[in-house]
C-alpha cells in the first residue's frame, strides 16, 4: 500500500499558521509538525483486499482537489447538561490545558495512518466533554455543519468514576458552499474511567459530494460502558470505524450501527473490540440497507486476547437489498486468543421478504408502502438502542425521508 | 464394524504415519529451482513439447509473483526457501511400465503402503487405489468392471501420454491456471506424478477411487497433480490420503487439484491429511461445476507445520451446487489456515459450507473464507457455519470470512461461534465413569461428527484415530 498524495497547499507554514490563529500551546503545535512529518511515510488505513478486488479504493482520495487547511468552517451548536463541561477544543484549552494534554492522542495515536496523521495535522474545530466524578447527564448534544470545502475535527471525551453521560453529535452540509468535491474528517476518543457510562451517538447527513473519514475509539476501564451508536446517511463515500479497548476488568461495549446507501453512496464501516480483560462483554449489532448502486463494506472483529477469561462477545450483521445493482460485501472476524470464551458472529444479506411482503399487500397496503414499512421495522433493533428521542427521531426522519 | 476393517482399527497408527525408510532414489534432481530442473524433470518424464512449455512459462510466473505475506493473520512463510527443497525425486523403481500388481513393487515400498493399509483398503471398499511415493506413482489399479464402462483412473504422467487430448485441454487451463498463486506457479514447474480421473457421461462408480500419497525423503517437495474430468451426468467419489513422516529440514507439499464437474453429474473429493509436523502445506484445489453438477469437497486436516488451503468451487451453470465440510485440529507448533471459497457465477446456484476447528496446546486454526455471488445470480444461496473448540489460552481461532454480494435475490448467511469444551459436559461424562482425557475425547469426537459420518468408514475410523492420537499428544 502506497501513502497518498500530500495536498498542495499543506506545508509547516500552513500548520503553524492554524496553530497560530487558535493561540495553541506549544505541545499541541509539536503535535501538529510531527503529524505533518509523518505523512510522507505513512499509509492509508488498511482496506480489506479478496482476490483480484480492494473493497473500498481510498487512493482514489485527491487530497488536492479536496482539502483546503487555511480556509475551514463549521457552526457547531453545543448543548450540555448541568455538572458537564462541554467546551470548544480552544475554550477546553485555556480552562483544562492538562486535562486535554493529557487525553489528547492517547487513544488515537495521530500517527496511526495518513488521515490520522492529515486530521491531526490540520483540525481547526472540535469538542471537549468533560464529566467530573459522580455527574450524571443525560442530554449532551453537538450539532455541527460544515461550512467549507474541507473541515477537520476533533473531539475528547473524558468521564471520571461513576460518572454517566449521553452524547448525541450530529454532521450536515450547508448548501452553499459551492465545491465539486468536499472531505470531513472526525477523530473521537472517549476515556471512559472507572464504573462510568457513555452512549455516544452519531449521525451523519453530509450532501453526497463529501468524502468522509471518522475514527473513534475508546478506551473502557474497569466497570465501565461505552456504547457507540453510528448512524451513516449522507456523503459520497464514508469510511468510518468504531473501536472499543476493552482495557478494564468487567469492561462493557455495545457498538450499533445504521446505514442506507442510494444512488452512487459507498460505506465502508467498521466495528472493533478487544478484550484485554477479564469478564468483559460486547455486543456488536449493524444492519444496513442498500439501493440503486450504492454499496457497503462491513468489517467486524472481535479480538479476544490471551488473559481475557470469561469473555462474552457477540456480533450480527445484516444487510437488506433493495437493488440489483447494489453490492454488500461483509467480513465479520473472529480472533480468539482466549478458550474461556463464549463468541459468535452472524451476518446475512437478502432482500425484503417476499412473504411479508405478500402478506401485507393481500392485506390491501400497496406494494411500495408495504415495502417502506418492511424496511422501517428492519432498522427497528436499532432504533431501539437508541437513548435519545431527539436522536430517534432524527434517524427515523432521515429514513423516511430516503423512502420517499 | 467388521472384521475387515479390524487393520485400520488395531493398528498403532502413529507406527503406520511415522516411520521412515532409507531413501534409494534413482534419480534425483538438484535442490532449488532452475529452468535446467524444469527440462531436466520433463525429460526424464519423456513428455510432450506443450507440457515442457507450459512448465517454463509457469517456471516464469513463478519466479514474477510475490511470496503471499500480507494476509491477515496468515501462517509464517519465511522458512519456506524453494532453493533449498528437491522438486524431484523419481524411486527406483520402474514405474514407466506401469506396475498393477502389488507383488511386483520393491519390499521397502510395498511395505510401506502395507503400513498405512493402502492394499486392504483396496480389497475391502474400492474401485481403484494409486499410490504415490515420493514424486512418482509407483502403484496404480482400477477394477475392470469400470474400465469396461470407459473410466480411467491412471497416474497423472500415464494420462499425458495416454490420453492427451483431455489433458491438454484441461491441465492448468481454465480451472487452476499457474497464474492463480505463487505456488500453484511453483506446482506448474514442477509438478509430477498425481491421478487422472476421467468418468464417460452417465456412468456411475459406485466405489470410491482412492490416491494415497507419501512423503518419505528429507527437504523434499511434492507436487502431485489431480485431474478430475466427471461427464455429464456421471458420478464418482475420489478420496486421498497424504502423510510424511518428520525430519529437521522443512517439506513442502504444492499438490494442484483441478475437477471437472459435467451438467448434472456429482463429483465427492475427500481428502484425510496427516503430513508431519514439519510441512508446509500450500495446495491449491478448484472445482468448475456446470448446470445443475454438484461438488463435495470432503477435507480434514490434521498435520502439517503450516497449511494454507482453501478449496474452492465455481459454480458456472445455473442450478449447480457445492458442500464443503472441513475439520481443522492444530496442536503445538501448528497452524492450520484453511477455508473455502465459492464462486456463485449463476442463477439457483446453491452452496453450504461447515467448517469445524480445534485447537489445542498453542495450536492455531483459522478460517478463511470468500463467498461471492455475482450480479445476475440471482435465486442463489449460500449458508455457512463455522464452528470451533479450544482447549487453552495458549492456542488461537480466528474466523475470517469474506462476502461480495453482488444481487439482492439471494440468500446469504454466515454464523461462527467458538467456545471452550463445557466444564458441565465433562462433570457429566466423568460421573458416567470417565477419565478427564476419554471424555474429551469423547467430546471431540462427536464435535467431528458431521465429518466422519460424510466419509467411507476406514478413513472415518482413520481420521478419529489420528484425533485420538492428537488429544493424547503422542503424534508428531
Amino acid at each position: 500500500m502506497s501513502s497518498a498524495q500530500l495536498p498542495a497547499n499543506l506545508s509547516e507554514e500552513t500548520v503553524r499558521e492554524i496553530s497560530e490563529r487558535r493561540d495553541e500551546p506549544e505541545w499541541l503545535l509539536e503535535s501538529r509538525l510531527d503529524a505533518l512529518s509523518a505523512l510522507d511515510t505513512l499509509d492509508l488505513p488498511d482496506v480489506i483486499q479478496t482476490p483480484g478486488r480492494r473493497w473500498t479504493n481510498l487512493e482514489a482520495l485527491d487530497f488536492e482537489s479536496l482539502v483546503d487547511p487555511l480556509d475551514q468552517a463549521d457552526e457547531t451548536e453545543r448543548t450540555a447538561d448541568e455538572g458537564v463541561e462541554v467546551l470548544t477544543f480552544t475554550e477546553a484549552l485555556d480552562s483544562h490545558p492538562d486535562l486535554v494534554e493529557s487525553a489528547f492522542g492517547s487513544t488515537i495515536e495521530p500517527r496511526e495512518n495518513y488521515l490520522t496523521a492529515l486530521s491531526a495535522a490540520l483540525f481547526t474545530t472540535g469538542t471537549v466533554v468533560y464529566v467530573p466524578e459522580g455527574v450524571d447527564a443525560e442530554d449532551v448534544t453537538i450539532r455541527a455543519e460544515m461550512n467549507s470545502r474541507s473541515l477537520f475535527s476533533h473531539t475528547l471525551v473524558i468521564t471520571e468514576e461513576s460518572s454517566s453521560v449521553t452524547i448525541l453529535e450530529s454532521i450536515e452540509s450547508d448548501a452553499g458552499v459551492d465545491a465539486d468535491a468536499r472531505y470531513f474528517s472526525n477523530l473521537v476518543e472517549i476515556a471512559a474511567g472507572e464504573n462510568s457510562y457513555v452512549q455516544y451517538g452519531s449521525l451523519q447527513n453530509l450532501d453526497e459530494d463529501t468524502y468522509n473519514y471518522t475514527l473513534k475509539r475508546a478506551d473502557v476501564d474497569t466497570y465501565a460502558t461505552v456504547n457507540w451508536i453510528e448512524g451513516n446517511l449522507g456523503s459520497r463515500l464514508t469510511r468510518s470505524d468504531v473501536e472499543s479497548e476493552l482495557n478494564g476488568d468487567s469492561a462493557e461495549t455495545k457498538i450499533v450501527g445504521a446505514f442506507f446507501g442510494h444512488e452512487e453512496q459507498h460505506f465502508d464501516v467498521n466495528a472493533r473490540v478487544w478484550h484485554q480483560a477479564e469478564n468483559t462483554t460486547a455486543d456488536l449489532v449493524t444492519r444496513g440497507v442498500l439501493d440503486d448502486a450504492a454499496r457497503s463494506v462491513y468489517e467486524g472483529v472481535q479480538d479476544v486476547g490471551r488473559d481475557a477469561w470469561n469473555t462474552s462477545s457477540y456480533q450480527r450483521e445484516n444487510t437488506l437489498m433493495l437493488s440489483d445493482e447494489s453490492e454488500a460485501d461483509a467480513s465479520p472476524k473472529l480472533i480468539i486468543h482466549n478458550h474461556d470464551t463464549e463468541a459468535s458472529h452472524s451476518a446475512t444479506v437478502g432482500q425484503v421478504d417476499q412473504e411479508d411482503l405478500f402478506y401485507m399487500t393481500s392485506r390491501a397496503i400497496q406494494p411500495e408502502k408495504a415495502r417502506n414499512m418492511l424496511v422501517e421495522g428492519f432498522f427497528v433493533p436499532v432504533l431501539d438502542e437508541i437513548e435519545v428521542d431527539e436522536f430517534r427521531e432524527d434517524l427515523e426522519s432521515l429514513i423516511d425521508e430516503r423512502l420517499r | 464394524m467388521s472384521s475387515e476393517q479390524d487393520h485400520l482399527k488395531d493398528t498403532d497408527t502413529e507406527a503406520r504415519f511415522d516411520f521412515k525408510k532409507e531413501e534409494s532414489s534413482a534419480f534425483e534432481t538438484e535442490k532449488g529451482l532452475t529452468e535446467e530442473t524444469v527440462r531436466v524433470i520433463s525429460e526424464d518424464k519423456g513428455e510432450p513439447e506443450w507440457m515442457l512449455n507450459r512448465r517454463l512459462r509457469a517456471l516464469k510466473q513463478f519466479q514474477e509473483m510475490p511470496m503471499p505475506t500480507d494476509w491477515p493473520g496468515q501462517p509464517d512463510l519465511s522458512e519456506v526457501d524453494v532453493a533449498e527443497i528437491v522438486p524431484y525425486i523419481r524411486p527406483d523403481v520402474d514405474v514407466r511400465a506401469g506396475v498393477d500388481d502389488w507383488t511386483e513393487l520393491p519390499d521397502e515400498i510395498k511395505d510401506t503402503f502395507d503400513k498405512l493399509g493402502i492394499p486392504e483398503a483396496e480389497k475391502n471398499a474400492l474401485s481403484g487405489v494409486g499410490a504415490q511415493y515420493e514424486s512418482e506413482v509407483v502403484y496404480q489399479n482400477m477394477q475392470e468392471r469400470w474400465e469396461e464402462k470407459g473410466v480411467i483412473f491412471c497416474n497423472m504422467d500415464e494420462a499425458v501420454r495416454e490420453h492427451e487430448e483431455i489433458v491438454k485441454e484441461h491441465f492448468m487451463t481454465k480451472c487452476v491456471p499457474p497464474s492463480d498463486n505463487k505456488f500453484a506457479a511453483l506446482h506448474g514447474a514442477v509438478w509430477s506424478g498425481g491421478s487422472f480421473v476421467y468418468v464417460p457421461e452417465d456412468v456411475t462408480v459406485e466405489m470410491p477411487v482412492q490416491a494415497y500419497f507419501r512423503m518419505n525423503s528429507e527437504g523434499m517437495g511434492q507436487f502431485e497433480h489431480t485431474l478430475i474430468v466427471a461427464e455429464e451426468g456421471s458420478e464418482v467419489h475420489y478420496i486421498e490420503g497424504c502423510s510424511a513422516p518428520k525430519y529437521s529440514a522443512f517439506n513442502l507439499h504444492s499438490g494442484g487439484v483441478e475437477v471437472f464437474v459435467g451438467e448434472d453429474a456429482h463429483v465427492q473429493y475427500s481428502t484425510v491429511q496427516n503430513w508431519s509436523k514439519n510441512t508446509y502445506n500450500l495446495n491449491t484445489k478448484r472445482a468448475l461445476v456446470e448446470a445443475g453438477g454438484r461438488m463435495e469437497w470432503i477435507s480434514g486436516s490434521m498435520g502439517s507445520k503450516a497449511t494454507m488451503l482453501y478449496p474452492s468451487s465455481v459454480l458456472k451453470g445455473p442450478g449447480a451446487s457445492d458442500n464443503h465440510i472441513t475439520i481443522a485440529f492444530a496442536g503445538e507448533g501448528q497452524n492450520i489456515d484453511t477455508g473455502a471459497k465459492v464462486y456463485h457465477n449463476a442463477p439457483n446456484t446453491k452452496s453450504t459450507i461447515e467448517s469445524k476447528s480445534i485447537s489445542k496446546d498453542g495450536g492455531r486454526t483459522n478460517y478463511r473464507g470468500l463467498v461471492h455471488i455475482a450480479d445476475g445470480a440471482e435465486n442463489s444461496s449460500t449458508a455457512v457455519e463455522c464452528d470451533a473448540l479450544m482447549f487453552d489460552n495458549e492456542s488461537t481461532s480466528d474466523t475470517m470470512p469474506y462476502m461480495e454480494i453482488n444481487e439482492s435475490k439471494v440468500d446469504v448467511a454466515h454464523e461462527a461461534t467458538v467456545g471452550k469444551i463445557g466444564d458441565e459436559d465433562i462433570f457429566y461424562l466423568q460421573s458416567r465413569g470417565l477419565d478427564d482425557d476419554d471424555a474429551k475425547q469423547m467430546i471431540v469426537s462427536g464435535f467431528i461428527e458431521p465429518i466422519t459420518e460424510e466419509l467411507p468408514i476406514e478413513y472415518a475410523v482413520e481420521l478419529n484415530r489420528l484425533v485420538e492420537l492428537e488429544m493424547e499428544g503422542s503424534l508428531g
